[in-house]
């Protein structure tokens, strides 16, 4: 479903993406880690298509479609998903209202009706519950006010509500105390049904214990430097980056 | 002195009625005028040369539109004025006030208009004196003491082709009581309007307040709004600007005595080539009042908004606490605005900050929203909408609310972002 081939990737003619390799099939979920500095953020920048990260070199489809050649809107439409790391306050904009919006774009997309206000309010209600987010944040504008742990459930209601096809979770964990995170862990556990493909991002083996992963990489200095099972992670918590030796000593620098 | 201030003195001075002693006393101030030039920091970015070129007349009878447009779900006690005459009455006089039409004024009201008639409003006005002058409607309101007035009154300019028009409020408000007032204008028509409101609370008196200018294409307006606050009373205004020609509206509120405060909201929405000039000043007479000043404007291709808020803080005011931000977001690189806040402070005791930003579009609020597959252009929308709707949703009167929302939405998407 994604296939990344030799990708590269730059910001402000920093290099910082140097030939990244990955294969994802429906249903796995795989999870990346590495140093600070790794280029872990940059890579679902990179797919998503921010301005400002320019790729260089290399190829990223998904389900056969050329990422690349999309406008940001339409690699979400196509069914990527990225759950921010610091989602924007965007005050002014209410929370429901933008949620409406993107759920019907992407309905429109699929050349399904739109949700009219009441059916998207069941659903919407239905994902807030989930997250375990008060009612009246549907309410408030997006992202505004909320703490950190609002915003990183915020973003998770999101993906139960746009149901894309693959999601990249940027440090869906960070700052999040054992509820907070359990609350995330099982709504993205929910979401998992044998099709839909995750990348999770993050720097604590933490997070891998509510949500399994099938693979895990570590990602050094632009490139995947390992590949392994769930235990890759148990390794890294024991022993940290020591293992990558000169590239981890160079990223670090 | 222009062609056309002298006719408005001239006319001024052949107008004899009950008012004559007020229009006297305005014309001999316009005598001594100089008519504004763009080297006056008042008029800077504004010319009046579409002014200068008018002769006078004052507008009688028109056939154009003489209702005011509907406000959903408001019960209000409404009057529209065209052509410097009512054409629509809608509900009932509020129960506790009093509320005298300018041409209907018995000898003992009449009295009270001269007495109050310029009482509020600063003399440096030009327009503000020209209204003095010619002058031929008006409403006079009278809010006894403790009286709280649930109703709101709505009070409606409709610029007509016929000439022009100068619309006059009076409202006291004594101590303890409560008032909500509704100060609307509109229509296109070559025309020319002076619109000015003057409002007193006494002691613990609490007004809300609106104001919207929603003159576009020909019709020229320089309004004013003017009041003064005492001892704990409290102001909130909510003022809406579209662009026209000419578009001008001044605010002044001068506190008069302690503890009161003043909440300013201010939006403006200008389509292409419009024009609209918004002038604020704060007199913090007195110690201890606190204001709170929000502009915020849209500014399309071509566009011009002019914003100066002008806080002056006396010597004596001390534990004055007043904030000022004017915000701008420009759709165009043709778009113009012109700001200034402007903070005055003789006293040392004060809490003070004001702000003015002009910006574009905020690149990350528009990625994050791309990347949940809204397009482009109903991401902008909702940015640049978003921007002002915060401060329509704040606005204490439901229905206004939503209708102020519904039409200044349906006004921006039709303003395109270049």
């Amino acid at each position: 479903m994604l296939s990344i081939n030799n990708l590269h990737a730059s910001v402000e003619e920093k290099q910082i993406i140097k030939g990244l390799n990955l294969e994802i099939k429906p249903g796995e979920v795989h999870a990346i880690m590495g140093p600070n500095g790794a280029g872990k953020s940059t890579l679902g920048y990179v797919l998503s298509g921010r301005d400002g990260y320019e790729v260089n070199d290399g190829s990223a489809t998904l389900n056969g479609k050329d990422l690349l050649e999309l406008e940001v809107e339409e690699r979400a439409r196509e069914g990527l998903f990225l759950a921010f790391q610091y989602p924007v306050e965007i005050p002014g904009v209410s929370n429901m209202e933008f949620l409406k919006e993107s759920v019907n774009a992407l309905r429109e997309h699929r050349g399904e009706e739109p949700l009219t206000a009441a059916e998207f309010l069941k659903k919407a209600k239905a994902a807030c519950k989930q997250v375990q987010l008060p009612l009246d944040f549907l309410k408030r504008g997006v992202n505004e006010g909320f703490s950190g742990g609002e915003k990183k459930r915020n973003e998770i209601m999101q993906m139960i509500l746009l149901e894309p096809s693959l999601c990249i979770l940027d440090e869906s964990d960070s700052g999040l105390d054992v509820d907070a995170l359990q609350v995330v862990a099982d709504g993205v556990n929910s979401q998992r049904d044998g099709e839909r493909s995750f990348i999770v991002v993050t720097h604590y083996q933490r997070l891998l214990d509510y949500i399994k992963p099938d693979f895990v990489h570590i990602l050094a200095d632009g490139k995947i430097v390992k590949s392994g099972d769930a235990s890759l992670a148990l390794e890294v918590e024991k022993s940290g980056y020591a293992f990558l030796g000169k590239a981890y000593e160079e990223s670090e620098a | 002195m222009s062609q056309w201030l002298s006719e408005v003195i001239a006319e001024g001075q052949r107008q004899n009625d009950w008012l004559s002693g007020n229009r006297q006393q305005a014309t001999a101030a316009l005598a001594n005028v100089k008519w504004p030039v763009r080297r006056q920091e008042a008029w800077r970015f504004t010319p009046l040369v579409p002014v200068e070129k008018r002769t006078v007349s004052l507008a009688g009878p028109s056939e154009q539109q003489s209702t005011a447009p509907v406000i959903d779900g408001l019960e209000a006690y409404s009057l529209s004025f065209t052509g410097n005459q009512l054409s629509d009455e809608q509900g009932q006089v509020p129960e506790g006030l009093t509320f005298t039409l300018f041409s209907k004024a018995d000898e003992a009201q009449q009295a009270s208009i001269q007495a109050l008639l310029g009482q509020v409003k600063p003399s440096h006005h030009l327009f503000g004196q020209v209204n003095d002058a010619l002058l031929t409607e008006g409403v006079y309101i009278h809010v006894p003491a403790n009286t709280v007035i649930d109703t709101p009154i709505r009070l409606t300019q409709l610029a007509a082709s016929a000439g022009d028009q100068h619309l006059r409020v009076l409202v006291h408000i004594e101590a303890g009581a409560k008032v909500s007032v509704i100060e609307d204008g509109f229509g296109d028509a070559d025309s020319l309007n002076t619109f000015v409101s003057e409002y007193v609370l006494e002691a613990q008196a609490e007004l809300e307040h609106y104001r919207f200018a929603m003159y576009t294409q020909q019709a020229m307006h320089v309004g004013s709004c003017h009041f003064k606050v005492a001892e704990k009373a409290q102001l909130t205004s909510n003022i809406v600007g579209y662009g026209s020609v000419l578009s001008r509206l001044d605010v002044d509120v001068e506190y008069t005595g302690e503890f009161a405060n003043a909440n300013l909201n201010a939006i403006y929405l200008l389509a292409e080539g419009e024009l609209f000039d918004l002038h604020s000043t704060i007199e913090h007479a007195v110690p201890n009042c606190t204001t709170e000043e929000n502009a915020r404007g849209i500014v399309g291709d071509r566009a011009k908004a002019v914003f100066n808020g002008r806080i002056h803080i006396h010597r004596d005011a001390q534990k004055t606490l007043a904030e000022l931000n004017n915000r701008n977001l420009l759709l165009s690189r043709r778009a113009v605005v012109n700001t200034k806040p402007e903070l005055e402070i003789y006293a040392d005791d004060v809490r003070c900050a004001h702000g003015a930003t002009v910006a574009e579009i905020e690149e990350k609020a528009l990625y994050y929203l791309l990347t949940r597959g809204i397009s482009r252009s109903q991401a902008l929308i909702m940015l640049n909408f978003g921007f002002i709707q915060e401060l329509i949703t704040q606005i204490p009167n439901a229905a206004v609310s939503d209708w102020l929302l519904h039409r200044l939405r349906e006004r921006f998407v039709s303003m395109e972002v270049k």
